[in-house]
């Protein structure tokens, strides 16, 4: 009689056990959130979902923020780009490459609340990486931050199963902080995120490039100059799109414009040279060639294109007499 | 492994052979790319190093079940920052998954616990 009742006991304590630690599991130990309406001044309500699957919130939450920059996709199309069968999960280094492969940038943000705030704020959803785990179990998790209530601190997310996960900031914190507080904004390459900076923007464009169409790059390298008209990395971008483009004036002025800011940035320095050369100004290139050549650290793996340019503009030069010159 | 080593060098010449091809032919003008690589790099053996990188996580993700036609794009998608780090790091890196498992793992650990201290008595019924 004892024994029943006694092993009766034992089966209510585990019970109680097991939902004690499926729920700490599952909600990170929260105590139930008050419901929070809908409201567009708060929450990027328009953002799509995509409830995941079984270990794939990976390219679920890859296929929400694509798709909130116009991107039709989906977490189906993307797995094949970003899961890794064996580590039952997604890195995050291929997230960001599969975005470019997308012909969306990907910036990561720093590592503060602040920063995710302020995309908020500009429209951006927030792709975070969280650890949902416990008693020193990793459970890696990705999820989409549309929103964030102040007055309640309270985020709102695309997570997993649910299109309306609502976490209270301190409870969201513990759980971004494992993974160093990464968190990265996709934006269309015409539409710099706020936090982003000339050279971020100007560097996520490079690595993004051979997907993109031409008109793309040349239309984002001219957002670019307009927000960042005296960024070093942004004129030198635009002076070579013009320059390829074969607009001379343009892009002469840029690289004037950058050494300006900047009278040893080397690439400025040669590609003005060359620039010069093709408008027909070889002393003047031949001069800036001159300075280049000075400005080239040993072992470089831009002394090819340096000396190349030399070279031409030596063979130029003693014929410049009657050269027709316009860029002064 | 002095196979994978060949198959490894193999891919390594390749890749760098499509690499170097495409650095002779920008010569005179330096585009951005080109500076921005230059930034990131001390010279030739940088282009090696990630010839290789990119060969080891190729031939890794296949060792983890990713189909090898899809490898071979990933790996070529990576930057060279970014394969260093997959190449050294793939077991470690954090991979999100969200695994329900480890939730099943983390109740079986506690169930265990208890039933080794004593304080529940559930397996011994089998």
């Amino acid at each position: 009689m004892s024994s029943t009742s006694s092993r009766s006991s034992s089966r209510l304590v585990v019970a109680a056990l097991s939902a004690l630690v499926g729920a700490t599991a599952l909600t990170g130990c929260t105590t139930r959130l008050p419901p929070l309406p809908e409201d567009p001044r708060r929450e990027l309500a328009s953002v799509p979902f995509f409830p995941q699957t079984i270990h794939q919130c990976g390219p679920a939450a890859l296929a929400t923020v694509l798709g909130a920059t116009g991107v039709t996709t989906t977490p189906e199309q993307l797995s094949p780009l970003v899961y890794i069968p064996g580590r039952r999960g997604s890195l995050q280094v291929e997230m960001l490459a599969a975005a470019r492969s997308q012909g969306r940038l990907p910036f990561v943000l720093e590592p503060r609340f602040a920063a995710l705030q302020a995309e908020l704020t500009a429209g951006n959803p927030v792709l975070v990486l969280q650890d949902l785990g416990a008693l020193g179990i990793r459970r890696w998790h990705f999820a989409v931050v549309v929103g964030f209530a102040p007055d309640q601190d309270v985020l709102i997310l695309r997570s997993g199963t649910e299109r309306r996960r609502l976490e209270r900031r301190e409870q969201f914190l513990r759980t971004w902080q494992a993974g160093d507080y990464w968190a990265a904004v996709l934006t269309h390459p015409n539409q710099p995120p706020a936090t982003a900076t000339g050279s971020s923007f100007i560097r996520a464009l490079a690595a993004t490039e051979r997907y993109l169409a031409p008109e793309s790059i040349s239309a984002a390298n001219a957002v670019a100059l307009a927000r960042w008209p005296a960024d070093p990395l942004v004129l030198l971008a635009n002076g070579n799109q013009a320059y390829a483009a074969g607009q001379l004036t343009t892009a002469i002025s840029r690289y004037r414009a950058l050494l300006a800011i900047e009278p040893t940035h080397l690439a400025g320095r040669n590609n003005l040279a060359s620039a010069l050369l093709d408008a027909g100004c070889p002393r003047q290139a031949l001069a800036q060639a001159e300075q280049a050549a000075s400005l080239l650290p040993t072992d470089s793996p831009l002394s090819a294109a340096v000396n190349d340019t030399l070279v031409k503009a030596r063979a130029a030069a003693p014929v410049a007499a009657t050269s027709t010159c316009s860029a002064e | 492994m002095q196979f994978r080593q060949t198959v490894l060098a193999i891919t390594a010449a390749c890749f760098l052979a499509l690499g170097l091809q495409t650095t002779t032919a920008s010569a005179g003008v330096i585009g951005t790319q080109a500076y921005l690589s230059a930034e990131a790099r001390a010279g030739h053996l940088a282009d090696i190093n990630a010839a290789i990188s990119r060969a080891d996580v190729q031939a890794q993700l296949v060792s983890l079940g990713v189909d090898p036609a899809n490898a071979v794009t990933r790996a070529a998608a990576l930057s060279d920052a970014e394969l260093a780090q997959v190449a050294q790091e793939m077991n470690n890196l954090p991979a999100g998954g969200d695994g329900l498992l480890a939730v099943v793992g983390i109740v079986f650990v506690v169930l265990m616990i208890l039933e080794l201290t004593g304080v529940i008595d559930i397996f011994k019924k089998f």
